[in-house]
């Protein structure tokens, strides 16, 4: 049986595991995943994901992860990842930079068993410069067999978990993304299995009856967890749109470790789960006001 | 101003950038001003231009403005939603991008761009937004369009760290990296720069109505190369100022 609560899904995840998230700045982040990580005290995670997003960020200034490797990012028009700017400037952050193609070229090379995979860009940058201190065995340069030329070459990415926010799923996690899947479809091919965290667990006919809409396979899932409003303050598409007030209030927040430890401490610490999040951000009232427009999808 | 039209310096770089465009060409935008340049050639010289954001959104026609491109206000009714492996990968490293615009923090003289830090990289910096798609646009794109404000602070001889490869250290150093492609303009709210083909080096091409040319220097890090044939920046006409006040940035988050 797949189908779990939140806190069951998160303990599946030992310390130290390498986890990809499927946020992209403040849409379709794991964030609920990311609170009752806090909340379980996990550790050492690795986090990667194309474009960091908030939900890297809450783990990576929780001190759950300090280990990220990504292609960048921010909060969009809100602001900076703060937790991780801070982290990366301190020192207190191991990070591996670098750019939304070239991870999602790692993830691909991962999901297909390849060896390696070689990319025309990087290449002439100081992000590759750093790289090579930062990370130097996980890139090369070999020679085209075919051309003779020099090319360079990326190791594929194997998270041993991809952690998925997604609309529609059925309890063996065939899942549905709407609206464009960035890097998911290929984190979840690369990583030994998925954590799927669903807006609504549908029946299997559901799922049978178009089953060209399914972007996860449920084979490599290993737990469902449906979780109304997982994502918050982030967007789902088709669901509901950003919190701004509550993007806002956590950009604030984050710039400063006090004014991170008091975000924490409200709104992860000082909740017993998801449920009481939501009461405590507004309840029904405020998450009717964020219900997607159906022909808008915000 | 010409045919008495007024507009904003903001207006002026979205209608420079959306000039730079033509018709049928498979353009990469992030959000700001390149948005507001791409949608506008698009309602007006180039309709059947194609924009791609790098995520996976192709073609999109919003009615609102979003945040940035994680805000589904910028993928409404677009023609195909599909992923960073689709855009970056089947289209741009295949080597189908035409244009593709790029910002940033600093740019140097040969139109290397840096979003990633500021200060010393080795010692106490500030760090920022990184790449996402950029150097990927900035590497594999035909040719890039870099828009920045003119500050001497933005515009400098030499960057903290070159995020997205411009004519590198100049001369045939990009195609040396393995690179083909390269900057084609730099749009500033004071002058538009082209790049000499040879030197790679940022050229003059025109200064906006309204400044001088001590103006354009006096706020530059570096030495520009300034053709005797210096022209004054083409300004919008009554219609695209329209087109972008009434259509495309009604609210003014871009070009107010």
């Amino acid at each position: 049986m797949k189908v779990c609560d939140l806190s069951e899904a998160v303990a599946s995840v030992p310390a130290g595991s390498h986890v990809a998230l499927s946020g992209f700045a403040i849409t379709r982040c794991a964030m609920a995943f990311a609170r009752e990580a806090i909340r379980q005290g996990l550790r050492g995670l690795t986090i990667s994901q194309c474009v960091g997003a908030m939900d890297g960020d809450l783990l990576v200034g929780a001190g759950v992860a300090d280990h990220l490797i990504y292609g960048g990012g921010s909060l969009d028009r809100f602001g900076r990842l703060a937790c991780i700017n801070r982290r990366i400037e301190d020192g207190t952050l191991k990070v591996e930079e670098y750019s939304s193609l070239s991870m999602v070229f790692r993830y691909l090379a991962g999901s297909l068993g390849l060896p390696f995979i070689p990319i025309r860009s990087l290449r002439g940058s100081d992000i590759l410069k750093r790289l090579a201190q930062t990370a130097p065995g996980d890139h090369a340069n070999v020679v085209d067999p075919f051309t003779g030329e020099e090319c360079l070459v990326l190791r594929p990415l194997v998270p041993d978990v991809a952690v998925v926010q997604v609309q529609v799923a059925d309890a063996d996690g065939n899942a549905r993304v709407y609206g464009p899947r960035w890097d998911n479809a290929e984190q979840v091919r690369a990583a030994k299995r998925a954590i799927v965290i669903t807006e609504r667990v549908v029946p299997g006919d559901v799922i049978r009856q178009q089953p060209e809409q399914t972007v996860i396979p449920g084979f490599r899932v290993s737990h469902v967890v449906q979780l109304p409003f997982g994502a918050h303050p982030t967007s789902v598409y088709r669901a509901y749109d950003y919190d701004a007030e509550e993007i806002r209030r956590y950009a604030e927040a984050a710039k400063t470790p006090d004014g991170l430890q008091a975000y924490l401490d409200e709104f992860v610490y000082g909740m017993r789960d998801h449920w009481e999040y939501l009461a405590h951000i507004g309840g029904a009232e405020r998450l009717n006001r964020l219900a997607a427009d159906p022909i808008l999808g915000y | 101003m010409a045919d008495g039209v007024a507009y904003s310096l903001s207006e002026l770089m979205a209608v420079a950038g959306a000039r730079e465009l033509k018709d049928g060409q498979v353009v990469a935008v992030g959000l700001g001003l390149p948005v507001v340049a791409a949608f506008l050639a698009k309602r007006t010289h180039a309709p059947h231009m194609t924009i791609l954001f790098e995520l996976g959104v192709v073609d999109p026609e919003p009615i609102a403005p979003g945040v940035g491109l994680a805000d589904p206000r910028v993928w409404y009714r677009a023609t195909m939603l599909s992923s960073f492996a689709d855009m970056l990968g089947t289209v741009l490293h295949r080597g189908l991008v035409d244009v593709g615009f790029l910002g940033g923090l600093e740019v140097d003289a040969y139109g290397n761009v840096n979003t990633t830090l500021l200060g010393d990289p080795q010692g106490t910096f500030r760090h920022f937004v990184g790449s996402g798609g950029a150097n990927d646009i900035a590497s594999l794109a035909r040719e890039t369009i870099i828009i920045i404000r003119h500050e001497a602070r933005k515009l400098k001889e030499t960057i903290a760290h070159i995020t997205s490869p411009g004519y590198l250290s100049g001369g045939d150093s990009r195609r040396k990296a393995g690179l083909s492609g390269g900057p084609r303009r730099v749009i500033t709210d004071k002058a538009i720069f082209g790049f000499d083909p040879e030197s790679g080096r940022m050229r003059l091409e025109s200064i906006h109505p309204g400044t001088t040319l001590d103006d354009v220097l006096s706020n530059l890090g570096f030495q520009p190369l300034v053709p005797s044939d210096l022209r004054i920046t083409e300004p919008p006409t009554a219609e695209q100022v329209r087109l972008i006040r009434q259509e495309i940035d009604p609210e003014g988050i871009y070009t107010g």
